[in-house]
């Protein structure tokens, strides 16, 4: 199977990566690819409007390309830095429109959140990697919230079929969740840290 | 009753999980697979995805340069004439108003792909038709100093007579001739007291179009513009507006008789493509190409209104040398 290109990066992979984009931050699209799922996951956790988690995610990493030159490595990951300034975003957010919810200021996630938000982002891209028409329904079912019925008119499939792609796409979701990222290969430091 | 399928039973819990229902008993087997899904309605769109990504790229270009988003030279609005026969109205344009050519691309064929040329302070680009960019001539609006020798010098460049010069009670002396491509030139001089506004520049984006009233309505909302005048009957006919677009003036009138509807291909220089891009498909106009960066330096998008007009949105985000 097609396992996400990002999976396979080292955290050595990634400190050349922020390197490269602080010096030419045309560069930067190869963090954004890197980063997509994990920030996306975090904040549609969180808030409640698809709308709102992709404008609030929008300006992370605007915010992100915005002061990438001040981004020190520490050996805190990249992605910490980037879920830090989400968890800024999604405050600010907080304190100018949800004073009268009574939902709590959103905190950086400790580490029970932090593995779930990678498994979450592990989720999103395994789902670029099913095949075309289990993608699609996935997309349609999930994302457009369309019926059955539509995405067979859709797909010029029956009712039945597209329940059957809709069930194998899941079952299949849930195989390559088990299996989860690849190991980093040998001689590469650390690999990716699941934490941040 | 026959029990029914894995498939059968998984969608109706899914069912009940997306109407916020409680989902039907006995899910045993079905219970993970309906978490995966549960989660998955925070999938990320893949457009949304793919749009920060180019806005984002498009930021990276702008913080390592800052240049002028209309390229040197150019102005907010500039004709792009698609015809068929380019080098002779190339020619033309040369004797007929003494336009200087600027840059001339060809195909190995032989046809224009790109060209630009200038006359007095506007440019006009201009392009062989092809099967991607069908032939749409245009009006233009050209002031000269002496109508009468800017008419018979495009005549003598193989340009026909739309009409002739003539005294207009508008305050104008205006003639018209057809190029050889096709596009209609309104040759004129301000007399007196001249509906030409005083910062109006050589070439002026002439459209007739059919719905001049609702066409302005429309170029406000998707384009920002503003009106500056407009001559129209009681019941609504507008004889001639014109409207300003950045700092670029476009003229309009009521398509009618010996005038009708003739669609413009624009190029219209904004801060922001992507922005205009999306007010435009907003307010009503339909995508003909996406944003994009072109090799030439330019971010640019194309658009179709409602009324034919298409326009190609542009930012210059780097120059090219």
């Amino acid at each position: 199977m097609a396992f996400p290109r990002r999976a396979l990066r080292s955290d050595a992979d990634e400190r050349l990566l922020v390197e490269a984009a602080q010096a030419d931050p045309a560069r930067f699209a190869e963090l954004y690819e890197l980063h997509f799922e994990r920030v996306y996951a975090f904040i549609a956790g969180r808030v409640r409007h698809r709308q709102e988690a992709e404008d609030l995610t929008s300006q992370v990493f605007q915010r992100a390309l915005e002061n990438l030159r001040r981004f020190e490595w520490r050996g805190a990951p990249f992605a910490a830095w980037l879920l830090r300034i989400a968890a800024n975003a999604m405050t600010d957010r907080w304190q100018s429109v949800a004073r009268e919810q009574d939902d709590p200021p959103p905190e950086p996630p400790d580490q029970a959140a932090a593995e779930d938000i990678e498994r979450r982002a592990l989720l999103f891209e395994l789902v670029e990697a099913l095949a075309p028409d289990q993608q699609r329904v996935i997309v349609a079912r999930f994302v457009e919230e369309k019926s059955i019925r539509d995405i067979a008119q859709e797909l010029g499939r029956t009712e039945g079929a597209v329940k059957q792609l809709q069930l194998r796409a899941l079952a299949n979701l849930r195989v390559r969740m088990q299996r989860g990222r690849p190991k980093p290969k040998p001689g590469t430091p650390g690999g990716r840290r699941a934490n941040a | 009753m026959p029990k029914p399928s894995l498939a059968e039973r998984l969608d109706q819990t899914i069912e009940a999980m997306l109407g916020h229902r409680q989902p039907p008993s006995a899910v045993g087997q079905v219970d993970e697979l309906v978490r995966l899904a549960a989660e998955l309605r925070d999938l990320p769109r893949k457009e949304f995805k793919q749009y920060l990504k180019s806005d984002l790229q498009r930021r990276a270009t702008m913080t390592t340069t800052t240049v002028n988003p209309i390229r040197e030279g150019f102005h907010t609005l500039t004709p792009y004439l698609v015809v068929k026969g380019a080098a002779e109205v190339l020619e033309f344009v040369k004797k007929a108003f003494g336009a200087q050519e600027m840059m001339r691309f060809k195909l190995p064929d032989g046809s224009i792909m790109h060209s630009e040329f200038r006359v007095g302070d506007s440019m006009v680009e201009l392009a062989d038709a092809n099967e991607q960019h069908p032939a749409i001539p245009a009006t233009v609006h050209l002031k000269v100093e002496d109508v009468d020798a800017a008419y018979q010098r495009a005549l003598q460049a193989g340009g026909t007579s739309l009409y002739p010069p003539t005294d207009q009670e508008y305050g104008e002396r205006d003639g018209g001739v057809k190029d050889p491509g096709g596009n209609h030139w309104y040759i004129g001089s301000p007399r007196g007291e001249s509906h030409f506004l005083p910062d109006q520049r050589n070439v002026t984006p002439y459209m007739h179009v059919s719905g001049a009233a609702r066409c302005i309505e429309f170029l406000k909302r998707a384009f920002a513009a503003e009106e500056v005048t407009r001559h129209q009957t009681p019941d609504g006919f507008v004889h001639h507006a014109k409207m300003r677009i950045g700092d670029s003036v476009l003229e309009m009138g009521e398509a009618h008789g010996e005038f009708p509807a003739m669609p413009l291909n624009l190029h219209l220089y904004v801060p922001e493509t992507d922005a205009l891009y999306r007010r435009a498909l907003a307010a009503g106009a339909a995508s003909v190409r996406e944003p994009r960066d072109e090799p030439y330096g330019d971010r640019s998008a194309g658009v179709r209104d409602p009324f034919g007009n298409i326009w190609w949105i542009a930012t210059h985000i780097k120059d090219v040398h």
